[in-house]
């Protein structure tokens, strides 16, 4: 069979499992294993995780959002949970339903961040392991993350719906009449 | 001619020396009417293989097995939380205990407005005796001094008119910012590029920096482990 044609709507759907699979494996990966990384060690290895999990529910608990149990819950879920919804966006299986689950967790980000930015809180976005304060940059980047997810969400469906003549299964073609 | 050749050589000289002292002089008398010059920065110790310690911002038996250095910004929400939660808690069980010798560096970042202000007030402070209460005012009320800029205020309210009278004295002399500068330089160089940042020194030598806050459960598997090590 062949591949059906890279048109607009497809090529959004992969611009968006790259670039939204990319960003969000970097993110969970980063709040995992930076600032610190000492790998003497199982003992240091893990402390290094617990301790740059640590740091990520302080940047968690700066938005003043959560309770105690709520931060630490989130601090030790998103990193990994980020991790495998962006391979899963790499993968491209049942993407209907993972373009789903990171445009929400991204409606989630951006509406955090928006509000902390218009009560003018002077913290680190907690976006990535790295510090990072929290401008109206970040809105501006998260909102373009959204409408990227957004887009990749829509198109994923109108794919699963109508797909593209080449893409979609073949029709069985009849059988030649045999000769009686 | 010998005589002549002395006595010429003994008049260069009275001339020339009472030359000097007329030159010098005016010097010495515009010294005496502007402020007293910056008195040479109070003397550093090194404990444990780690140089430059303020002994005043420095806790603990210098015999403790661990030697930590924290990094810290005064106007960080990190370093608040780290100081105000983790820290107290190594303060009672550890440094208090005698096995971590713990010293506080500053590291005011640039991007803080007034974190330096209050990087000067608690230096001053600590070298009358008032470190800890005004560590502990100045992170507690951040939002606070950090909105209204009154680092000054803030310090004032944990001391009496003449402890601040003193501080505010070191604070105008500027004589303690070299010892901030020094901090400042010795983060650079650990590569310190974000707050608080915690250095770790075993007895064995080997360092280990933790950056960013760690609560104290988990910092603690990891002191137990340094502290038992021989």
């Amino acid at each position: 069979m062949q591949s059906a044609p890279l048109n607009f709507r497809r090529a959004i759907i992969w611009l968006g499992r790259i670039v939204l699979g990319g960003i969000f494996i970097y993110a969970g990966y980063s709040k995992l294993f930076t600032p610190n990384l000492m790998t003497q060690s199982f003992f240091m290895l893990k402390f290094s995780v617990l301790s740059n999990l640590s740091n990520f529910g302080q940047q968690v608990r700066s938005y003043h959002m959560l309770s105690e149990s709520g931060v630490t819950f989130v601090s030790h879920f998103l990193p990994p949970f980020e991790i495998v919804l962006g391979l899963l966006l790499l993968i491209g299986w049942r993407l209907r339903i993972w373009a789903s689950i990171v445009t929400a967790i991204l409606v989630g980000f951006i509406t955090v961040v928006t509000r902390a930015y218009l009560l003018g809180l002077q913290i680190d976005c907690g976006c990535f392991g790295k510090p990072e304060p929290l401008t109206g940059w970040t809105v501006v980047r998260d909102a373009a993350f959204l409408v990227l997810a957004l887009l990749m969400t829509v198109f994923a469906f109108q794919e699963a719906r109508q797909p593209h003549p080449w893409s979609a299964s073949p029709t069985p073609t009849p059988a030649p009449p045999q000769p009686s | 001619m010998n005589r002549r050749s002395s006595l010429a050589l003994a008049l260069t000289a009275t001339f020339a020396v009472a030359g000097s002292l007329l030159v010098a002089a005016p010097k010495d008398r515009r010294a005496n009417n502007t402020p007293a010059a910056p008195a040479a920065a109070p003397q550093s110790i090194a404990v444990n293989g780690v140089a430059d310690i303020d002994p005043t911002k420095a806790f603990g038996s210098k015999n403790a097995p661990v030697t930590m250095e924290i990094f810290s910004d005064f106007q960080c929400p990190a370093c608040k939380q780290l100081f105000t939660t983790t820290n107290q808690r190594v303060m009672e069980n550890y440094v208090d205990t005698g096995k971590i010798y713990l010293v506080h560096r500053d590291f005011p970042l640039p991007m803080h407005a007034y974190s330096r202000v209050a990087a000067s007030y608690s230096r001053a402070a600590c070298h009358i005796g008032k470190c800890e209460q005004v560590e502990q005012v100045l992170f507690q009320n951040q939002e606070q001094w950090e909105a209204s800029g009154d680092v000054k205020g803030t310090v004032a309210s944990v001391l009496s008119p003449a402890e601040m009278k003193k501080v505010q004295a070191l604070v105008d002399g500027k004589t303690l910012e070299p010892l901030i500068d020094r901090d400042k330089q010795l983060g650079q160089g650990y590569v310190v590029n974000q707050t608080p940042t915690s250095i770790l020194h075993a007895k064995n030598g080997q360092s280990f920096p933790v950056v960013g806050f760690v609560n104290y459960d988990v910092l603690k598997t990891f002191l137990d482990q340094l502290v038992a090590q021989k």
